[in-house]
């Protein structure tokens, strides 16, 4: 499969887009994996994509949002995993689903708290401090009371 | 739940939250670029398109020795692009947890951002232990609070787990009424006497 493609400017900025077939091109060679179904629903969210777009932006460029857009998600998706692979918001959700309401409410009516988190930084202050350090020995509550 | 708070204050203002929780289990897994990394990522998610400079150097890079990663300069400099013109919102959970060998380059990157972009606000939790190495490498833009649980969250905590109890036909009021006073008084002792001898020692 080549990888050379056209570099064009998209809405996102520049993209590589195939000189092929769309579906079958493959930077790293994910799309090989793909099988008749997937491509079956993506092509059915592409075409419900299309028409969503089409109703908030009736003068963008249909052609680039149905063609392109494979290549841009991937991208946009291969990026982000380049730039870490590491997944902190699964970590967060999971706390946020096992924490009890209101608990440690107190921290945040805390000084220390409500100057840090109303701080700008713009002024310089010397009194501005943009770190705050909440410590405690274990198991006292830090990230959550389970 | 201070992330929490941060993103519900954050709606609507031009105001990025990101999060990264230090674990000691995964620390192989967690050297500081992939942390920078994971900051920017969840910047960069935000946004509705991915910056040149990424998305370039993501371009230069991947045919680079089978792609390569960002070094802790480069993502310093992008993380600076992308949140000059917010305020962000850096929280940070149990920093005693990041490998000792990564602490310093953690730290010392969190100051650089400070400096690069003032916009920035870091929150942290640890253990006391690292509070010395937070103000040798972040100085006097440190400020600090103890966290221990209090008498309400206690209470609050065991409401809701009675709350959750399956054989709730054994429970009366006053039942609960005991359970939440001897609970609550014991675990007030407990942490008051856990936590003075460990205070004092820090001190020293």
């Amino acid at each position: 499969m080549s990888r050379t493609g056209r570099l064009i400017g998209g809405p996102r900025g520049i993209h590589r887009i195939p000189q092929k077939t769309p579906l079958f091109y493959a930077p790293w060679d994910s799309y090989s994996q793909l099988t008749p179904s997937m491509i079956d629903s993506y092509n059915i969210l592409s075409r419900k994509e299309h028409k969503m777009s089409q109703s908030f932006n009736n003068n963008h460029n249909s052609f680039n949002k149905i063609y392109i857009n494979p290549t841009v998600a991937d991208n946009r998706s291969d990026i982000l995993a380049w730039l870490s692979p590491l997944d902190p918001k699964a970590r967060h959700q999971d706390v946020r689903e096992r924490r009890v309401e209101d608990i440690g409410g107190w921290v945040l009516q805390t000084e220390e708290f409500k100057s840090w988190s109303a701080g700008t930084g713009s002024g310089r202050a010397e009194s501005d401090k943009p770190v705050l350090f909440c410590y405690g020995g274990p198991g006292v509550g830090k990230t959550y009371i389970r | 739940m201070v992330i929490d708070h941060l993103c519900s204050q954050a709606r609507g203002q031009n105001t990025t939250v990101t999060c990264f929780y230090f674990d000691f289990a995964s620390q192989n897994e967690q050297p500081p670029t992939r942390f920078l990394g994971s900051l920017l990522k969840q910047m960069v998610f935000g946004l509705d398109e991915i910056p040149e400079e990424i998305s370039g150097a993501y371009d230069d890079r991947r045919n680079a020795l089978g792609g390569q990663g960002l070094q802790i300069s480069d993502l310093l400099k992008m993380l600076q692009t992308t949140s000059t013109h917010n305020r962000a919102f850096i929280c940070i959970d149990a920093l005693d947890e990041c490998a000792t060998e990564h602490i310093a380059k953690v730290l010392d990157s969190l100051s650089q951002l400070l400096q690069r972009s003032p916009g920035t606000r870091i929150f942290v939790t640890g253990r006391p232990h690292i509070l010395p190495e937070i103000r040798a490498r972040l100085g006097g833009r440190v400020t600090s609070i103890s966290i221990s649980p209090k008498r309400d969250d206690i209470i609050t905590y065991i409401r809701s787990r009675l709350a959750a109890d399956t054989t709730s036909d054994a429970m009366d009021s006053s039942l609960e009424a005991d359970i939440l006073e001897k609970v609550a008084s014991d675990i007030s002792e407990m942490y008051v006497e856990a936590t003075t001898p460990q205070n004092t020692s820090q001190v020293v």
